[in-house]
């Protein structure tokens, strides 16, 4: 495309609110330097590696 | 919905649903701002050529097509309450070294009496949220206070407890905990670097600024004695997670330039957040702030990506946005989780819905001694999410804020459901910034 770059696309999963709840907490106030959820990041890889560790 | 914006010389657009993110020029802007229907105004597209809007115009068509621009929103669930806790802020101390000036917690007594958590409460609190996480594997605790390490002793044994836990109950603990840095004891930067998944530490920035408002109970600055043990912990830190974490306010709108000072200064994780306070409060910021406020985050970000070509790169928090991922879209609708997922309980053992809620008599949930656990507050909250908030359904940013803090709410517009609108101008432009370094970086 000449007009337009794609940069990210997508990228929000719809989860249909089946989410895990893995994921950190996020301080929406200004006082826990955690106040968007935009910059969390999803636990599952994490998760499933933990696991992995552990057995 | 579509934001189209302009940031950094350069042309973006934001699809709100689909969360794609796309670089355009500014024929491409134009169109889309009219999209659709196309009904421009005769004047619109005079500068280019036939050619050259139709041409952008079948671009914007083919992303329409492929569901990644103009995405629909999909029907969202109800919000529901499921008494999973996930997360709690133990306010270790009521109690602080500092009584620093736009603190929200009346420095560091939440008006009540300056005492320090027992241990017995804190253990009963780890107990409560083993048993109240069902089978959430991640338990999250923030030693918070006033100042947690003037009650490092209970920190120590319950961070001990609770990893004791771990292994019978299936749960892996994370720990983090906020310092003002006044009094940083290397056997304390120790212990943070064997248990703590992430330390935040309290700087403004330049020392004027700092000493305006951080200062002790005797009202002198702090600033000597804070730069000095951050930047000892720094050195002992590594790689792990930490953050410098200023405030600023009406006082300091020049903010970026205390952003790059702590940088100057050595550190390579900063935030720098805006002030909370009544209209009427000298450090207050105010809708006029607002043109200046945001400028200061384009000044920034400029500064931000040349720097991070050099050794003095640095992660800014609110440029850290994921928009290639992030989390799922329950978490987006729910955020912070307050006053269900996520508590807060006082030295008393009272629990309330987080740490901004401490010492309000109306948000008492229960108490961790007793075992008593009102679910009204909880189901309260719960029912309160991203599509509860009507402003906030409108708005293109509401994925990336959730619908912004319910203390602020409350406190300011005195409402669970109404966003505190100075937070939400900052907030948007802190997105656009975020979208517009990733693109020009490419790390996506």
């Amino acid at each position: 495309m000449k007009h337009i770059k794609v940069v990210a696309s997508s990228t929000i999963c719809r989860d249909k609110g089946t989410g895990c709840g893995e994921c950190q907490a996020s301080c929406q106030s200004a006082c826990k330097t955690s106040c968007t959820v935009g910059n969390q990041s999803c636990e599952q890889k994490k998760i499933n590696n933990v696991f992995k560790e552990s057995k | 919905m579509v934001h189209t914006f302009k940031c950094l010389d350069r042309f973006f657009a934001l699809d709100v649903e689909s969360g794609s993110v796309f670089e355009i020029d500014e024929l491409t802007k134009e169109i889309i701002d009219f999209y659709p229907p196309l009904v421009p105004p005769k004047e619109a597209f005079s500068c280019y050529s036939e050619a050259e809007v139709r041409e952008a115009r079948a671009e914007v068509d083919e992303l329409v097509g492929q569901g990644i621009l103009f995405a629909p929103e999909p029907p969202h669930g109800k919000p529901h309450y499921n008494g999973i806790v996930k997360a709690l802020c133990l306010n270790v101390s009521h109690n602080c070294s500092l009584r620093c000036e736009y603190c929200f917690a009346d420095g560091g007594s939440y008006s009540t009496e300056r005492r320090n958590m027992s241990f017995e409460v804190a253990k009963a609190a780890i107990d409560m949220l083993i048993q109240k996480s069902g089978t959430r594997r991640n338990l999250e605790v923030d030693f918070f206070g006033g100042e947690p390490l003037l009650n490092m002793d209970v920190v120590k044994k319950t961070v001990a407890y609770a990893r004791g836990k771990e292994r019978e109950h299936n749960k892996n603990f994370r720990f983090t905990i906020t310092t003002n840095a006044y009094s940083l004891p290397d056997e304390d930067i120790d212990f943070f670097n064997r248990e703590m998944y992430n330390v935040v530490l309290s700087i403004d920035g330049r020392k004027e600024v700092h000493n305006r408002v951080r200062k002790t109970a005797t009202g002198e600055g702090s600033f000597d004695n804070v730069l000095s043990n951050a930047l000892r912990f720094r050195a002992k830190r590594g790689d792990k997670q930490y953050y410098i974490r200023g405030t600023y306010t009406a006082l300091n709108k020049d903010f970026a330039t205390d952003v790059l000072f702590l940088n100057d200064a050595g550190f390579d994780q900063i935030s720098m957040e805006p002030v909370v306070l009544p209209p009427e409060h000298r450090l207050a910021i105010g809708e006029s702030d607002l043109s200046e406020l945001t400028e200061q985050y384009e000044i920034l970000a400029r500064e931000y990506i040349e720097r991070r070509k050099t050794d003095k790169w640095f992660n800014f928090f609110h440029f850290m946005i994921d928009i290639s991922g992030g989390p799922c879209e329950s978490k987006r609708l729910v955020g912070c989780g307050a006053g269900n997922e996520y508590l807060a309980v006082a030295p008393s053992g009272n629990i309330y819905p987080c740490h901004q809620f401490d010492g309000k008599p109306d948000y008492v949930i229960g108490n961790v001694m007793t075992g008593e656990f009102d679910e009204t507050i909880p189901r309260k909250f719960a029912s309160c999410n991203l599509t509860t908030k009507p402003e906030c359904m409108k708005c293109w940013a509401k994925y990336y804020c959730s619908g912004g803090c319910a203390a602020n709410s409350v406190n300011f517009c005195g409402d669970i459901n109404v966003p505190y609108t100075i937070t939400c101008a900052l907030m948007k432009k802190r997105i656009e910034c975020a979208v517009a370094i990733k693109a020009i970086e490419g790390k996506i």
